[in-house]
């Protein structure tokens, strides 16, 4: 029997790779030994998965030699085929499966070998049990992997914003070309056009100024992190944006002869919040009371005052939300069971619930049937009046630390 | 200014030129286009424009290059620029920012697709605030 076939060169052999790996680095040698004990090694072939997201994570892998692609299932609406996205690689030293060492210890991502890959593969209870019987070795081993799982967070985040962002550049570019060809013969440049044409051109504008703005739709979910929109914080007027909303969603009223009733304050006074964010939150909220409405009906755009707090209210005529779904459509992707024919991704109001988040505000929804038995929809936003602006910020948290230190000199 | 204006359109899509040059040439100006920011260059070296109307995303030089290189240059320098673009304008100001340490100095940026009497609107605009200089 040679050296290496002996059970202790085998180990050492194992504990030197684990070693090497990206979330045992930090151990100790006796620590690598001791977890080497319950590894073994293993050749997967090219398309095989090494482990399947949603599976009890009861083993965790270190890539030796090959590349596993890390993969997540992605469906859009309920009714789609699912797909599998390609999120990351794990290469040589990098590891898949921390969900064995994370409650509730199931897979968040499956792997498969993208390539012929020699894997070191650890039992899950046993690492688990082992890094509660050593504690120091335990907190070296989580912060490593808090560290690992941040890091490929963030990477993920910023991967898909910016896939996004160029995707989104793609798409939108054809629509605009489209949209000028639409606008340049509606406005007579291409020869005359007659009643028909007119309206079916108005249509087609209608229809692709929608898909333009449900692209920017899916862009902006990935963008909504609420420190990038509390850096847009700044003194504005809110008359000024409602009446941009309100504009967005013209056409789409007109089409639909669908009436808007605006009920403003007294007067509208200076506030702190993002204008542009918030003009999309009130547009979503509009334009959904307008896709649901029946023709002819009202569409009502309230906005009151409270000491602390400003008010805005949209209210329509439709059928109402079905109450199995109240609770969550301001989800991403989710679209009500009664949505039937109306377009539209599901994505405006979770759009605005992020907004209002950002905004420390908040969203509600509400069904109205009165004893006639008439029904509607009613969105309120609340904003609250005391927020503050980078600017001010700085200085309130200057001011603050500032006061500290000549409290400490006293 | 010579009596016809003369403007320059800028931007990688052909149909985005056409559409463009459909509206204005119902104008009297005269109009030259490129396809890229190279191409824009040569022709504002060869004679430069009243007024330039730039797309930002194009191959070989983007738009945020065009305007740092015009701005650069003295004889370039009171050029008017139009940004006629589909990226999103504060977006692309924070971009210019970032990598110039410059604000962006452009006199309209307009966010694509535009209609085409607003579009007549804003060159006449930008063109009487040149003349009036």
């Amino acid at each position: 029997m040679s050296d290496t076939d002996s059970p202790n060169a085998r180990a050492e052999i194992i504990a030197r790779r684990l070693g090497y790996s990206e979330n045992f680095s930090a151990l100790p040698w006796e620590d690598l030994l001791a977890i080497a004990a319950f590894c073994h090694e293993e050749t997967v072939q090219t398309g095989a998965a090494v482990l399947v997201e949603g599976k009890p994570a009861d083993r965790l892998y270190v890539v030796e030699r090959g590349k596993l692609a890390l993969e997540k299932r992605v469906q859009l609406g309920r009714h789609s085929t699912p797909r599998n996205a390609t999120i990351d690689y794990v290469g040589p030293g990098r590891s898949a499966g921390f969900s064995t060492l994370v409650r509730p210890f199931v897979y968040s991502t499956s792997a498969i070998a993208v390539e012929p890959t020699r894997i070191l593969v650890i039992d899950g209870q046993k690492l688990r049990q082992f890094l509660e019987d050593r504690p120091a070795a335990g907190l070296k081993v989580m912060q490593t992997l808090a560290a690992l799982i941040g890091g490929r967070y963030r990477q993920a985040i910023d991967t898909l914003t910016y896939f996004l962002s160029i995707v989104s550049h793609e798409l939108r570019s054809p629509l605009a070309a489209i949209e000028n060809y639409l606008q340049v013969m509606l406005a007579g440049y291409a020869g005359e056009v007659t009643p028909k044409q007119e309206r079916m051109i108005k249509r087609s504008i209608l229809r692709v100024t929608d898909l333009r703005s449900q692209i920017g739709d899916v862009v902006d979910v990935a963008r909504m992190r609420p420190e990038q929109i509390q850096a847009d914080f700044c003194w504005f007027d809110l008359g000024e944006v409602g009446t941009q909303a309100i504009e967005d969603v013209r056409l789409a009223a007109a089409e639909k002869e669908v009436r808007i009733k605006v009920e403003p304050p007294p007067a509208f006074e200076p506030m702190v919040g993002a204008p542009r964010r918030l003009r999309q939150v009130f547009t979503n909220m509009l334009s959904n009371a307008i896709r649901y409405s029946p023709p002819g009906s009202t569409v009502t755009f309230r906005a009151w005052y409270d000491p602390d707090a400003v008010y805005l209210r949209v209210s329509d005529q439709g059928p109402g939300i079905p109450s199995d779904d109240l609770p969550h459509i301001f989800k991403d992707f989710y679209r009500a069971g009664n949505t039937g024919d109306v377009t539209g991704m599901g994505l405006g109001l979770s759009i605005a619930k992020k907004i209002v988040d950002a905004h420390h505000g908040e969203i509600a929804v509400e069904n109205l049937m009165d004893d006639a038995g008439n029904t509607g929809t009613q969105f309120t936003v609340v904003i609250p009046r005391n927020l503050n602006t980078p600017e001010m910020e700085r200085r309130k948290w200057q001011a603050e630390t500032e006061g500290g230190a000549t409290q400490n000199e006293q | 200014m010579s009596e016809t204006p003369y403007i320059l359109i800028v931007d990688d899509d052909p149909d985005i030129l056409e559409n463009i040059i459909t509206v204005l040439e119902t104008q009297p100006f005269r109009l030259a286009t490129a396809r890229d920011g190279r191409r824009c260059m040569d022709l504002i070296e060869e004679e430069v424009p009243d007024l330039l109307i730039l797309d930002l995303l194009m191959p070989r030089m983007d738009g945020w290059g065009v305007i740092r290189a015009l701005r650069s240059e003295p004889r370039f320098a009171q050029l008017p620029i139009m940004i006629l673009t589909t990226v999103i304008e504060d977006a692309s100001r924070r971009r210019y920012e970032l990598e110039t340490g410059m604000a962006m100095d452009v006199q309209a940026y307009v966010q694509k697709p535009v209609k085409p009497d607003e579009l007549i609107q804003r060159v006449y605009g930008l063109l009487a605030v040149e003349k009036n200089v």
